[in-house]
């Protein structure tokens, strides 16, 4: 395999960082170990250890996203007679008026350096929805701009923590889909593995460098991997958790220490809801902003009526596991959890995902057979 | 109503008797067991009298459950409450926002909680704390108890219980003075008016409009209809980034003055470290220069800015 000392790393993110801009794990002063992705200046220290708070999502669906710009123009520039009323009471077209939008600013090409494999399995995970290879389904130019430029490189789990549960949907440590180039940690660097066409592009620019490479062959072994098996009995969950759907007490007892934040959506790799939401300056003009929201929050399902299907935590929370564990394999065929563990490391009242989702197919089962 | 406080150690089988008994006049009540990663304490609810007896107090137990009051109305609850918690009580009460009727409170007294949050960003989630009350271990291993105090409970100026009592057990905690929290307030303190600015500023950039704040928070019970997510009108603009961020953080600060009871829920669930306590303790403590009134300490106050009384200087003096 090819390996690259830890002293290397800046120089390589200085190299790529010629073409695009990298953004790495990064703690943040005063934060109190908080740590995130940010944009990677030569220099800039990268946080090696540890998970980052919020996942790289990101990068392909950004907290808030401009659509578009628009503005109302007076057909004939006559802003005064417009005023006067003269104008008024016709519809846009014949009052000369018109529309004009500024579309979104081209995406910039970015590396990301340092991802988990929980990270970057989830980006292949909201493909599957957002940017489907054979083009069916929805499509997002947003996300599929955001997702061709960029380059994921992925550090290989040696450890993990409580919280980590990549083995047990369909994930792991070293899980190459979503990544561009994977990096496995040993003493003295990383042993390197390209795993897209992308990826041994880089390799091979290095290659063919006269001078001052980065990598060299080397005979050492890839490292073992963190163990991160934790929840047991997921078989047949598509069909197990929907039995139990209305069984109100057992969600309301199983979630009943949940304040109904955002934050374990907002953290989740695979999570994608948006809204999106008109922001004017004035009458004439404004934005079009696409920005996460949560199912997590109240208004999530509020209706125009008054009336909201979810009304309490519970509500909610069941609607979360159901959709992570039961709709979205069911529509898009994969999970939409790559047991990364913010959740659960994030969460204010202690809950666990996996106790709740233990917990649940436990129940469905004792409930009787199908 | 406030029941009598437990006198100097609370042992188990007294906050399991407590418990029981407020079971026989309540649907439910608000306590822990030792259910978290690590042994440390989680949120739980005591249906049944037989499940007391799993109930435990210790300087894990982080959590402000007054939180969950607003929720359950329609019940009666029992609630085991930290003196910062039961601030939080008595201040739902006089906002009328709680019946005092419906709720009893258990009184515990709090040898100052351990940052938990803090602990295992360090350590890894899930590191195993231990507590004797003298030495703090993780893992097995000592620390030094002052870096991971949180900043609320080494200031707990009234390490009172709002019914009265002193707790002899967490006097000595002022005197470790090195939590990374205390020293940013000083840096705070230090800064003028300019430098404060950029340092919200900076500080806000990494809100991501989680509201986990807002939820965490006792008094932030308008939170399903909360102006700062509001639909029906756009009052703020609804984006995640540095000016929206910050407008609906000051938008926060500013509707609970006189109403923060300083539990510091907000910022310990806040997932991007914001130090949101540093500005809501400013404002108590302007509150209580110019009105002298603290949040949650008699649920029978007014609170300042929620009541009109003409022969307050207050209003002059600001």
């Amino acid at each position: 395999m090819r390996f690259i000392t830890r002293e290397k790393i800046q120089d390589l993110l200085e190299a790529l960082a010629s073409e695009a801009e990298v953004w790495a794990p990064r703690e943040l002063n005063g934060s109190g170990g908080s740590i995130m992705f940010e944009r990677w200046r030569s220099g800039d220290p990268i946080a090696f250890e540890g998970v980052t708070t919020l996942s790289a999502k990101d990068m392909v669906l950004p907290r808030t996203e401009k659509l578009f710009g628009f503005r109302y123009t007076a057909g004939t520039g006559n802003l005064l007679a417009e005023a006067l009323g003269q104008s008024a009471g016709q519809p846009a077209k014949e009052k000369g008026e018109h529309l004009s939008i500024d579309p979104a600013e081209p995406v910039a090409e970015k590396v990301l350096f340092g991802v988990r494999a929980c990270d970057a399995k989830a980006l292949d995970v909201l493909d599957s929805l957002f940017n489907r290879a054979d083009g069916s389904g929805y499509e997002d130019p947003g996300y599929r701009s955001r997702r061709a430029g960029l380059t994921v490189i992925t550090i290989a789990c040696t450890s993990c923590d409580e919280a980590c549960f990549c083995s047990s949907f369909d994930n792991g440590p070293a899980e190459k889909a979503g990544s561009d180039l994977i990096f496995y940690p040993v003493d003295t660097g990383f042993l390197v593995e390209a795993v897209t066409v992308r990826g041994e592009k880089i390799l091979a620019r290095d290659e063919a460098a006269k001078s001052g490479q980065l990598f060299e062959e080397s005979m050492l072994q890839p490292p073992a991997l963190a163990e991160t098996a934790r929840v047991e009995g997921t078989a047949d969950m598509e069909t197990l958790l929907p039995a139990i759907f209305a069984d109100l007490d057992f969600w309301e007892r199983s979630t009943a220490s949940c304040i109904s934040c955002g934050f374990c959506t907002y953290g989740c790799p695979t999570c994608h809801c948006f809204n999106i939401h008109d922001e004017m300056r004035g009458d004439r003009e404004g934005e079009r902003l696409r920005s996460w929201d949560a199912c997590m929050f109240h208004i999530y399902t509020q209706e125009a009526s008054g009336h909201n299907p979810r009304p309490t935590p519970a509500h909610r929370y069941r609607n979360r596991i159901n959709h992570k564990f039961s709709y979205y394999p069911e529509n898009q065929g994969q999970i939409l959890c790559t047991g990364c563990g913010r959740c659960i490391r994030g969460c204010p009242a202690g809950l666990d995902i996996r106790e709740v989702m233990t917990a649940a197919l436990a129940h469905a089962r004792g409930q009787g057979s199908t | 109503m406030i029941s009598e406080l437990a006198k100097s150690e609370l042992s188990m089988s007294d906050l399991a008797a407590k418990i029981s008994e407020a079971l026989a006049g309540a649907d439910l009540v608000l306590g822990w067991t030792a259910s978290g990663p690590g042994g440390v304490a989680a949120p739980a609810r005591f249906y049944e009298q037989a499940e007391a007896q799993q109930a435990v107090f210790d300087s894990t137990c982080v959590h402000n459950l007054a939180v969950h009051l607003p929720r359950l109305k329609e019940r009666r609850v029992g609630i085991v409450a930290k003196p910062c918690d039961a601030r939080a009580v008595n201040q739902l009460i006089a906002e009328r926002e709680i019946d005092p009727g419906r709720v009893s409170v258990i009184g515990v007294e709090c040898p100052s909680m351990v940052d938990v949050k803090t602990i295992w960003r360090r350590f890894g989630y899930g590191a195993r704390i231990e507590d004797d009350g003298e030495r703090l271990l993780v893992n097995g291993a000592e620390v030094e108890r002052g870096k991971y105090t949180p900043a609320k409970c080494a200031d707990c100026a009234d390490r009172v219980h709002p019914a009265g009592e002193q707790s002899a057990a967490v006097a000595d905690v002022t005197d470790e003075t090195a939590a990374d929290e205390r020293q940013l307030r000083e840096r705070f303190n230090a800064m003028s008016p300019a430098e404060r600015r950029e340092f919200w500023r900076e500080q806000y950039s990494r809100c991501i409009r989680c509201y986990a704040c807002r939820e965490a928070c006792p008094m932030c019970y308008c939170r399903d209809v909360c102006i700062m997510q509001s639909d029906e009108s756009r009052w703020t603009g609804g984006g995640v980034n540095a000016g929206d961020a910050e407008m609906m953080q000051l938008i926060r600060v500013n509707h609970l003055a006189g109403r923060c009871t300083g539990c510091g829920e907000c910022e310990r669930a806040c997932p991007a470290g914001i130090p949101l306590m540093l500005l809501m303790e400013e404002q108590n403590r302007v509150v209580e220069e110019l009105f002298g009134h603290r949040a949650g300490v008699d649920p029978d106050a007014r609170p300042p800015l929620l009541s009109f009384n003409a022969n307050n200087d207050g209003w002059r003096k600001a």
